[in-house]
């Protein structure tokens, strides 16, 4: 082999190496969920999470070698038409999006074979909201979450740089993320164990079944993601992996 | 009359050489067969899930195998006291405004979302208690599988401590090919207008 290809092969090596994302492991827990149904803490068992979301250059590894999610061939039924539209092809980055931001404008289809093509699942609705209420690191301040979410949705871009306890990086003020049962059913106490499914939560009855009626960025969380489906592409939706210990 | 003849031998000649030819041009190397089998079904088709299912009657299946015909597909759960028995009176409602004869023309599908308890034998049960007939398919999956479809069905469901599955109730129609073209939710709906998009699309 010659060196010069040698040294290429090395860089690439390191290169795949850097784009690998650490996955940080939870401690068993329970966190209170946004629901008052669910008023009760809900337990989530130990399990990994990456540490940051799924870049750019990490899904175009992705799609390079699973051609069917590329842009041209990816299938409606699993995205819809902005499927991965901030990049100018299948190979190509543009400059508005820097192949180290997180990939967005991909479907719930498109994150779950991104995990799955790398031995892993997308997080359950527990588990993230779980690990995303975890407060920066050496906060104290319980509100400090809220107050972070707020100034994001107030900027609205992707600058947020904070690591939180459990030292998984930016849950809140990046990019919204897909989880594993983002349709799930908000039931309240009322209905649970029955199988009838509550009238429209998020329409009127809604904030009465807020477990905490002031937290307004939960509550816009909790909506955006019920409002989506799995073929959905949006501009600040994207996604990190999970595993079982 | 001999002219006659000759112009019906080689119009039966064409016609052979025209069969020949359609049937090589399937099997020629240029065109490889996963590229065929992406761009047959429509990109909208839930037949493009790829996996198998198992039947009541313990057969694998992929649900292209439902292509051809249109199917009035929902998600129930055998051991679902209260919404599921009036799914599936909903979905007999339909069934019988056609003749015996009609009824070969689509097909009911109904998946369980209960990965577990749900055994193809189980469902085999369940049939014959609700007397489904021979063009009612039930099936199992994996619990991954059953998320999947449950996703592009829009039925969301969630399974509750005491094992029941709180769920959506959606009555739905694919066209011959998986697309959906209908659908309904609720219980005791659509019972007139689902048989009236069937027979729109058969």
């Amino acid at each position: 082999m010659h060196a010069s290809t040698f040294l290429v092969a090395i860089f690439i090596t390191l290169q795949a190496f850097s784009q690998e994302n650490t996955m940080v492991l939870v401690p068993d827990g329970t966190y209170k969920p946004f629901i008052k149904g669910d008023s009760k803490q809900i337990s989530v068992a130990s399990f990994f999470i990456d540490e940051k979301q799924v870049s750019n250059a990490d899904f175009r590894k992705f799609v390079k070698e699973n051609p069917q999610w590329s842009k041209e061939n990816a299938r409606k039924l699993f995205v819809d038409s902005d499927y991965l539209s901030q990049w100018e092809s299948d190979s190509t980055v543009s400059k508005k999006s820097a192949s180290g931001a997180p990939v967005v404008n991909v479907s719930w289809f498109a994150a779950k074979a991104y995990c799955e093509w790398t031995d892993r699942r997308l997080p359950t609705l527990d588990e993230w909201e779980y690990v995303a209420a975890s407060l920066p690191y050496n906060s104290t301040d319980t509100n400090s979450i809220k107050k972070l979410i707020a100034d994001w949705y107030s900027r609205n871009d992707t600058k947020s740089n904070y690591k939180n306890a459990m030292g998984v990086w930016n849950m809140h003020g990046k990019v919204w993320e897909w989880v594993y049962d983002f349709d799930r059913i908000q039931s309240n106490s009322d209905s649970r164990n029955k199988e009838e499914v509550p009238a429209g939560f998020f329409c009127g009855s809604a904030s009465l079944n807020a477990s905490d009626a002031s937290d307004y960025t939960s509550f816009v969380r909790y909506a955006f993601r019920s409002s989506l489906k799995g073929n959905y592409t949006v501009r600040n939706l994207g996604f990190r992996c999970a595993k079982s210990k | 009359m001999k002219l006659f003849i000759i112009t019906i031998f080689v119009g039966t000649l064409l016609m052979a050489c025209q069969q020949k030819e359609s049937a090589s041009c399937c099997s020629m190397p240029t065109q490889p067969k996963n590229e065929k089998e992406v761009t047959k079904l429509p990109e909208t088709s839930l037949y493009q899930l790829d996996d198998a299912w198992q039947t009541q009657k313990g057969k694998e299946l992929k649900l292209e195998e439902f292509a051809g015909k249109p199917t009035v597909i929902t998600m129930i759960f055998t051991h679902c006291e209260y919404a599921c028995p009036m799914m599936v009176s909903d979905l007999k409602a339909v069934e019988s405004q056609f003749s015996a004869e009609e009824r070969n023309k689509f097909q009911f599908v109904l998946v369980s979302f209960d990965h577990i308890r749900d055994t193809p034998e189980r469902l085999a049960t369940y049939a014959a208690a609700q007397k489904l007939g021979e063009n009612w398919t039930l099936l199992h999956g994996s619990a991954d599988q059953i998320k999947e479809l449950g996703v592009l069905l829009n039925i969301s469901f969630e399974q509750l401590e005491n094992l029941q599955f709180a769920h959506v109730n959606r009555k739905i129609l694919l066209d011959k090919t998986g697309s959906i073209v209908y659908s309904i939710e609720g219980l005791e709906t659509g019972r007139e207008e689902m048989a009236v998009e069937v027979r729109k699309v058969w």
